[in-house]
């Protein structure tokens, strides 16, 4: 045993995720949960997990792991960036994908897949919060609904508020102001899904659009943002069955192969 | 004996020649101190045609160089709050703020203060903040302004710009002599410009030995060794260093040695780096990676003909005009292309440099376009030249890290 299969662990700053698959690239196991404030013990979690999900020793099965505490995994691995991870593996579930759009709790990433599987071109947003999943953490707070509502909330609007800020910051104070102005809340999270994607469309043309279009990360779960994000590229996207995982499968995928 | 073992296990070849520039810039430091005391010292600007003060005696010391000094202390941050406290803003070109802040409180930067100054020559050729930084110097020590001022170029050089930087030359000439009550002597231009060509052809010597696989030099390696051409260009001193500088070049190129031992990728290197973190480049060669070319040592790379004053002078608006961030857009592009293509690169490094807006804005539009007409891949990394406080290393990390696994 150790070479047909493959371990993928993603260490994002939201959530941790890790992966186990066959030669077939067949998932045997999966797992996901909050980072919280120690990767390490995140990491020993999902692989714990994982090792009792499938009943497998996961010692020397070959491992990658990626994400930004890709270096805080103790087992024997080989570390590989998310943006590699993200683009083989959602070229394994629909190699027909050419731009990948992944949205995650603290950064945005716009990734063109080549026909290899292997990212073209990249582009992050990471030194500010607009345009990722603490954007619509942080509104969810102040509209008081957890973060799986506001999508479906957002949906319900007739007539979307107006929140021309993309910065978390900023977009707050606006939305006081729209709830003091009256507008309801449905139409304030229609408008701050709007907003929020009007910021990702912006990222996504600094790479060459291609098409077609992958969304994934903990955000294309939100109904609102896919509608939005759809709307305003003028695409359909596709979305995996669970986008958080792409990273992870990605990752198990490259250590599958032997690949870096 | 395993005495010798540390270095050889070093990724990348230290260059002998680095040890000259400790002496370089101590006895730049002592000549600079007494021009400030015998009351003719000038602060100029990297892209200022300093072959005419150097040929009237007067002292020169660059607060750029100062700035890279302060950076590569690590003490960017802490000297730039000095001026931040003033009012300045974050948003201030790091090395202003550096030149302020260690003006402002000279004790507190025993190694990037530089000896108060008579004059203060400014060229607006690299960067139009010059003049304002400039001016806050000249209000916090009296010093005096004089501004050249180059037009930027955005195809060809039109006459009438030409006519008018050359007024600007002619007009410093008269204030340098009316300042210093001394006049310009021709032959003493003539020697000055030719030691400065000299170096500068030296110089670009070296920096073309780099198209050989493997390259001789690093990244690095040309930040360090640029300092005297930036600094000291028209100095005998000056040429005796790039005569060695190239020696160990050729030799390393006779030997097929490499700046990096196991050369695997080729990368160019696009603005001023990050001076508090040089060991970036040192922790990519550990992988293979070396940097054979960059848009800013080859920034110092225009040599002046000219045999008599006048066409001296013109050689100097020439040159002086057509440096790298005098001109638009395409002009960079096309330099970078040329680079790419002359050294056989792999792909590329744009490090967006948030308080040097002259030379990052842009860069998004130009890395489409190298990418475009090159083929090779590229990045943008953020961060600053002095100001580390805006350098996030993980998240450059992860960048660079995508860029090297594309092209692996």
């Amino acid at each position: 045993m150790g070479t047909d299969l493959g371990i993928g662990i993603d260490v994002g700053s939201t959530t941790t995720k890790a992966v186990l698959i066959d030669s077939s690239g067949a998932i045997l196991a999966k797992s996901l949960m909050q980072t919280g404030a120690s990767a390490v013990q995140a990491v020993d979690k999902v692989l714990g997990e994982i090792s009792s999900m499938s009943g497998i020793n996961l010692e020397n099965i070959p491992a990658v792991s990626t994400g930004y505490g890709r270096a805080r995994v103790e087992l024997p691995h080989r570390t590989v960036t998310e943006i590699t991870c993200h683009s083989v593996g959602v070229h394994r579930l629909n190699p027909d994908i050419r731009l990948l759009i992944d949205v995650g709790g603290q950064d945005a990433k716009v990734i063109r897949i080549g026909p290899s599987g292997r990212p073209d071109d990249f582009e992050l947003n990471d030194k500010c919060s607009a345009g990722t999943g603490r954007f619509l953490e942080v509104m969810a707070r102040v509209l008081e609904v957890s973060i799986d509502e506001l999508g479906l909330l957002a949906l319900k609007s007739t007539s979307p508020s107006s929140i021309s800020s993309t910065c978390t910051v900023f977009a707050e104070s606006e939305v006081i102001g729209r709830i003091g102005a009256g507008d309801s809340p449905a139409d304030i999270a229609a408008g701050l899904h709007a907003s929020m994607t009007s910021k990702i469309v912006a990222l996504s043309k600094r790479v060459s659009f291609a098409e077609p279009v992958c969304v994934t990360g903990g955000v294309a779960l939100n109904p609102a943002f896919r509608h939005y994000l759809s709307k305003q590229l003028g695409t359909e996207l596709w979305i995996p069955d669970i986008p958080q995982l792409t990273g992870a499968l990605g990752a198990a995928v490259i250590a599958l192969q032997g690949l870096g | 004996m395993n005495g010798d073992r540390p270095s050889e296990e070093k990724p990348y070849r230290r260059l002998e020649t680095q040890t000259l520039l400790q002496q370089i810039a101590f006895t730049g430091g002592l000549e600079a101190l007494e021009a400030s005391e015998n009351g003719n010292l000038a602060w100029v600007t990297s892209g200022f045609p300093v072959e005419i003060p150097i040929a009237m005696n007067v002292g020169v010391v660059y607060p750029e160089q100062a700035g890279a000094i302060i950076g590569a202390q690590k003490i960017g941050p802490e000297v730039c709050s000095y001026a931040e406290d003033l009012g300045y803003s974050q948003e201030l070109c790091s090395y202003a703020r550096a030149s302020i802040g260690s003006t402002e409180k000279p004790d507190e930067v025993p190694m990037g203060a530089l000896p108060t100054p008579q004059i203060l020559l400014a060229c607006n050729n690299i960067c139009g903040t010059v003049l304002r930084w400039y001016d806050a110097i000249a209000e916090m020590t009296g010093a005096t302004v004089f501004l050249l001022d180059t037009p930027p170029i955005e195809a060809e050089q039109l006459p009438h710009h030409q006519e008018y930087v050359r007024k600007g030359v002619q007009r410093l000439i008269q204030f340098l002599e009316d300042k210093f009550s001394k006049p310009l002597q021709d032959e003493r231009l003539a020697e000055v410009a030719d030691l400065s060509s000299k170096a500068i052809g030296l110089w670009t010597r070296s920096l073309e030995a780099c198209q050989k696989k493997p390259s001789p030099l690093n990244c690095a390696d040309r930040f360090l060794t640029m300092a005297p051409v930036v600094s000291s260009r028209g100095t005998e001193q000056c040429v005796d260093f790039y005569e060695t500088l190239l020696a160990e070049v050729d030799d390393r190129v006779s030997e097929g040695l490499g700046a990096v031992r196991d050369e695997k990728i080729r990368l160019l290197w696009d603005n001023i780096p990050m001076w508090y973190t040089l060991r970036f480049f040192n922790l990519l060669a550990s992988r293979g990676v070396v940097f054979p070319a960059d848009t800013y040592t080859h920034a110092w790379s225009g040599s002046i003909e000219g045999v008599d004053t006048s066409s001296i002078i013109d050689g100097i608006v020439e040159i002086y005009s057509n440096v790298y961030l005098n001109k638009g857009l395409d002009a960079k592009v096309d330099k970078m292309c040329q680079l790419i293509k002359d050294y056989d690169l792999d792909g590329f490094i744009m490090f967006s440099v948030r308080s040097c807006k002259r030379y990052s804005l842009g860069q998004m539009v130009s890395k489409e376009l190298v990418t475009e007409r090159t083929g090779v891949p590229g990045v943008i990394i953020e961060g600053d030249m002095v100001d580390s406080r805006v350098y996030n290393e993980a998240q450059i990390e992860t960048r660079v890290d995508a860029l090297l696994e594309m092209l692996m």
